[in-house]
């Protein structure tokens, strides 16, 4: 098949055919293509093997301030000659004339052997000894004239250096090029050759980026998915809770470290006044008494917090509800007073998944467990015991990172405890598990730093793709 | 969660029974111990603050020796009678500010610099934990051959000097509370005591004498615990006896007035139904390997007709009940040991209507060119209000935040996506990005709403364009008709805003943004959008 070339590439080929080894900036010109379309073409015919592309240092050279002078009104000697041409004249005279350049003059002349200097009744005189034609020095100056001129071209070498001895006369510029020359198998490319209205399909085009959902809520929609695929469906609750809800109802008592403002946000002025039903209320307030020995307070449970964990909404459903068996879920936003840090945000997403049954067990919570993880695409994990306050017994999944090579901890686990589940009448076992979203999206989209997914940042969004 | 380092072979020695490093390691984790950080010779390990016995090598091993068999069952404290004088007497003047304080004499054992360091890391972590910042109860461990029984527990007065611990000269009760940093940080909890000779050991629960410093010549020790909580005050004497009692101490009985102490370390026994325990765990254990497993985790059990009776010591004022030895068992019995099960179910799942709703607008916004942006809903001033010149009057607050970019919440998202494309102004254009999310305002207490807005930055971006990407949306997803009724509004240019009109009631405002706003955000083209607030018609009903 022959190949297709972009009119770029043939216009390119067809000049270096008659022109070979050229800079880019020649090529450009020559063809009156932009610089931009040139180097792409370029950049095309070297990706096919049709031209090569050598880098080189190349010196030009062009006229300084005192050589373009020289250029128009001749150099010092010469104007020094024309005075003295017609008759002799004394040194004061051309001094004037040729103010500054007098010295050089005087020297350069009677180093050639041009002039005899005669001492006079009061001073000296200048006079012509011979007019010598045009020089190569002159040659060169005009020669150089308004261009910029290659070193390499100018082959009388031992001029150019007399020239630069000169201050101010040249510049020498140095710049990089990068010249182009076909490789055999393009030198017999017929560039005259129809046009058969192909395009050169292989060839690079610019990128276009999809408008798309951000990379986290994808993580956040596929586990949605896994829950609704194992039967379980989801519930939602509001962000602000009564600390009834989001503590005490959970078995926390009121003056334990995780209730502290430097822990928890704490909503400013607010405070529920409607949150539970006075029975749901007394029942909790025993089961702190009895199980923690001390006096529970209502208002603490009606300052509003921002929610820690999404637990206080599995619990009022259950409370509200008391299945006998139900399969739920409920998946969003949780707060912590932390300071920010790689590992750590004030708001990130959390899940909870729940099983009421008459005969579920702790086996049943690590199976369904397992079951999860395997639809996430995490096939090795096992399981350790942990602690958590409303669960018991409590365990935490370990799930092994191929890329840091070692054990993570993932979702926490457990059985909620009687003094949680009692006070609202559920009597049979309820397994819970979940945790946090954006620790499964790093493994996924292999972030180091969890604060990644709200810098919100363009080139991460329009380019993330997931790596597990 | 509390840390506490572990010398390798320390602990191999005091788990004995030539366990070797690798199998320590390994089985950490099944006592419930996380692994921070593993050395050659050291491990870090996490333990749950219910468990304090744990922040020392001597209550982890006498876990391990349950866990691996070498020991089982609970160790007895054994509390030998001391001579008449071990006495603290009390007076009423202490019943009224820390009324409660209890202490044990320890004799010997292995009180070397590293168990010196371990003994302090536990008195810091009982004082975080039980002790609530020592509020409910705090530990004094003192060098009992320096002190001359009995002691007196009393109220001194702001002017009472002694030298405290770890510094050189005499301070005044109320130099301590002014100028060294435990005064500060515990001076709101307060008060006193005072030993025979007017020689003073400890002002609980602010800090110690220097007089009874404890070192690595110390034999004998005097711990003496004060609060505000009974249960607390002995409960944390429990786990410090606990722990010298590992150590090797001989333990003697200290008497609080005419009170001995040994009392404090009766066991409470709680009957367990196996019933219970294989339902829960899903196994079918016999009640004799119930009681095997639970004497693993050092817990004393014996069968009695079809129930277990289990003895708890008083340091696990963990256990509450049953339940709580439901886990034991498991423990016992050990979490790699227990096979996986799958429950049957017969139950369809679903989302719920307002994920589906908001998955299908997310959708046709893709479809319409915006890129999703996820943002807190905790956001600053600066962002939600000032830069906007948008009215502050329902702003809601959070208390205390230790990041100043989260203080409010929102009660709108568009600010945030100005944010977003002020961050962004590097990137190429159009950038076009849309976000939805919860919006805070007032209400009783505070109402919550879903919102949806979307902002399109471009040089040719107008108002024209982001009305027809509004009903465009509508349209798709609900066949809903809206309408845009001028307005003014201070985030968008005047004469360029509208609100948006559904059934003749505005749910939304939509416009192109103000050019002084833009500025603010440094953004250098032309910004359009609309933000519509989904709870107040498509997510209804």
């Amino acid at each position: 098949m022959s190949q297709v070339l972009h009119p770029i590439e043939k216009t390119i080929i067809k000049l270096l055919k008659t022109a070979p080894d050229l800079a880019e900036e020649q090529i450009a010109e020559k063809t009156g293509l932009s610089i931009d379309q040139t180097r792409r073409g370029i950049e095309w015919l070297r990706l096919k093997s049709l031209a090569t592309v050598s880098e080189s240092e190349k010196s030009f050279v062009k006229l300084g301030a005192n050589g373009i002078k020289a250029k128009q009104e001749g150099l010092p000697e010469r104007k020094l000659l024309n005075l003295i041409a017609s008759q002799p004249a004394p040194f004061s005279d051309l001094q004037k004339k040729l103010a500054g350049e007098i010295n050089v003059a005087i020297a350069n002349a009677k180093k050639n052997d041009w002039i005899t200097i005669q001492k006079g009744e009061t001073e000296n005189i200048v006079s012509l000894k011979q007019n010598p034609g045009q020089t190569r020095e002159e040659k060169m100056i005009s020669y150089i004239a308004e261009n910029k001129v290659a070193v390499d071209q100018i082959k009388d070498s031992a001029t150019l250096e007399s020239i630069k001895r000169r201050p101010d006369f040249l510049v020498i510029e140095t710049t990089k090029s990068r010249t182009v020359s076909l490789s055999e198998q393009a030198k017999t490319i017929d560039t005259e050759k129809e046009d058969t209205g192909a395009i050169d399909v292989e060839a690079d085009v610019p990128r276009v980026y999809a408008a798309r959902t951000h990379p986290l809520k994808d993580t956040i929609d596929e586990i949605r998915e896994v829950f609704v695929s194992l039967g379980f469906s989801e519930v939602m609750g509001n962000l602000a809770q009564p600390s009834f809800w989001n503590f005490d109802a959970l078995f926390t008592p009121q003056d334990h470290p995780a209730r502290e403002m430097q822990d928890t946000f704490y909503i400013k002025g607010k405070a529920a006044e409607k949150f539970a039903s006075p029975t749901q209320i007394k029942r909790v307030s025993d089961s702190h008494k009895k199980g923690w020995k001390y006096d529970w307070n209502v208002d603490a449970a009606k300052k509003m917090v921002l929610r820690t964990h999404t637990t206080c909404v599995t619990i009022k459903y259950l409370a509200e509800n008391k299945p006998d068996e139900a399969r739920i879920f409920s998946l969003g936003r949780v707060f912590r007073n932390e300071k920010l840090s790689y590992k750590h945000l004030v708001e990130f997403n959390q899940v909870e998944g729940i099983v009421v049954g008459k005969n579920v067990s702790l086996r049943d919570l690590m199976g369904i467990q397992t079951e999860f993880y395997k639809k996430m695409g995490l096939y090795k994990i096992k399981f350790w015991p942990t602690f958590f306050p409303y669960t018991e017994p409590s365990l935490q999944t370990m799930v092994y990172n191929e890329r840091l090579g070692k054990w993570v901890e993932l979702f926490g686990m457990g059985i909620f405890r009687p003094e949680v589940t009692k006070p609202f009448g559920i009597t049979r076992p309820v397994l819970a598990w979940g945790g946090g979203i954006e620790r499964i999206a790093m493994l996924k989209y292999g972030l180091d730093d969890v604060r990644e997914f709200y810098n919100n940042n363009l080139s991460w969004l329009r380019t993330a793709s997931k790596c597990q | 969660m509390p840390v506490v380092t572990l010398n390798l072979k320390r602990l191999e020695k005091l788990v004995g029974g030539k366990t070797c490093k690798s199998k320590i390691i390994e089985s950490l984790p099944f006592l419930g111990l996380d692994i921070e950080e593993e050395a050659k010779d050291y491990i870090r390990v996490e333990y749950s603050p219910n468990r304090p016995d744990y922040a020392t090598d001597v209550g982890i091993a006498s876990g391990l020796q349950g866990l691996l068999g070498l020991k089982k069952g609970a160790e007895k404290l054994d509390i030998k009678k001391s001579a008449k004088s071990a006495l603290i007497e009390t007076n009423a003047a202490t019943k009224k500010v820390r009324p409660h304080i209890c202490g044990i004499i320890a004799k010997g054992g292995r009180l070397d610099d590293e168990t010196i360091k371990q003994l302090i890391a536990l008195q810091e972590d009982l004082h975080f934990g039980v002790g609530r910042r020592r509020k409910k109860a705090s530990v004094g461990i003192h060098d009992l051959d320096k002190i001359s029984l009995p002691l007196s527990y009393t109220v001194a007065s702001r002017a009472h000097k002694f030298v405290p611990l770890a510094m050189n000269n005499e301070m005044s009760v109320e130099q301590i509370l002014e100028k060294m940093d435990v005064g500060h940080d515990y001076g709101h909890l307060l008060k006193n005591q005072e030993n025979a000779k007017k020689n003073t050991i400890s002002f609980p629960p602010i800090i110690n004498s220097a007089l009874t410093t404890v070192s690595a010549k110390t034999k004998n020790l005097l711990v003496e615990v004060t609060g505000t909580d009974k249960n607390a005050t002995e409960d944390t004497l429990a786990v410090v006896a606990t722990t010298l009692h590992g150590l090797g101490s001989m333990l003697y009985d200290f008497k609080t007035d005419a009170k001995g102490s040994s009392q404090i370390f009766k066991t409470r026994s709680v009957t367990l139904d196996p019933v219970l325990v294989n339902q829960i765990l899903g196994l079918k254990l016999a009640p004799s390997a119930i009681c095997n497993h639970l004497k693993k985790c050092r817990l004393d059990a014996v069968p009695r007709g079809k129930k277990i009776i289990c003895n708890i010591p008083r340091f696990r004022f963990d256990v509450f009940g049953p339940m709580d030895l439901v886990e034991e068992i498991a423990l016992g019995y050990g979490i790699q040991n227990l096979t996986t099960s799958l429950p049957a179910s017969t139950s369809v799942g679903q989302k719920n209507p307002v994920t589906k709703k908001l998955d299908q607008l997310s959708q046709i916004m893709t479809g319409l060119g915006f890129t999703e942006t996820l943002n807190s809903s905790l956001t600053s001033k600066r962002v939600l209000y000032e830069a906007t010149k948008r009215d502050s009057s329902g702003l809601i607050e959070v208390l205390e935040s230790k990041s100043q970019e989260h203080t409010i919440l929102r009660d709108s998202i568009l600010p945030g996506l100005l944010e977003n494309l002020s961050r962004n102004i590097h990137e190429s254009y159009p950038q076009k990005l849309f976000e939805t999310g919860t919006v805070f305002s007032k209400g009783s207490p505070i109402k919550e709403s879903i919102s949806l807005a979307c902002l399109s930055a471009h040089k040719d971006t107008s108002f024209t364009e982001i009305k027809a990407a509004l009903q465009s949306l509508l349209k798709t997803d609900s066949n809903i008709e809206c309408s845009t009724k001028a307005s003014e509004n201070p985030i968008f240019a005047q004469g360029k805003t509208a609100d948006v009109i559904v059934a003749g009631k505005k749910v939304g405002v939509i416009g192109e943004i103000n050019l002084q706003v833009i500025e603010n955000f440094k953004i250098r083209v032309p910004v359009s959008g609309f933000e519509i607030i989904l709870s107040d018609f498509v997510l209804q009903g």
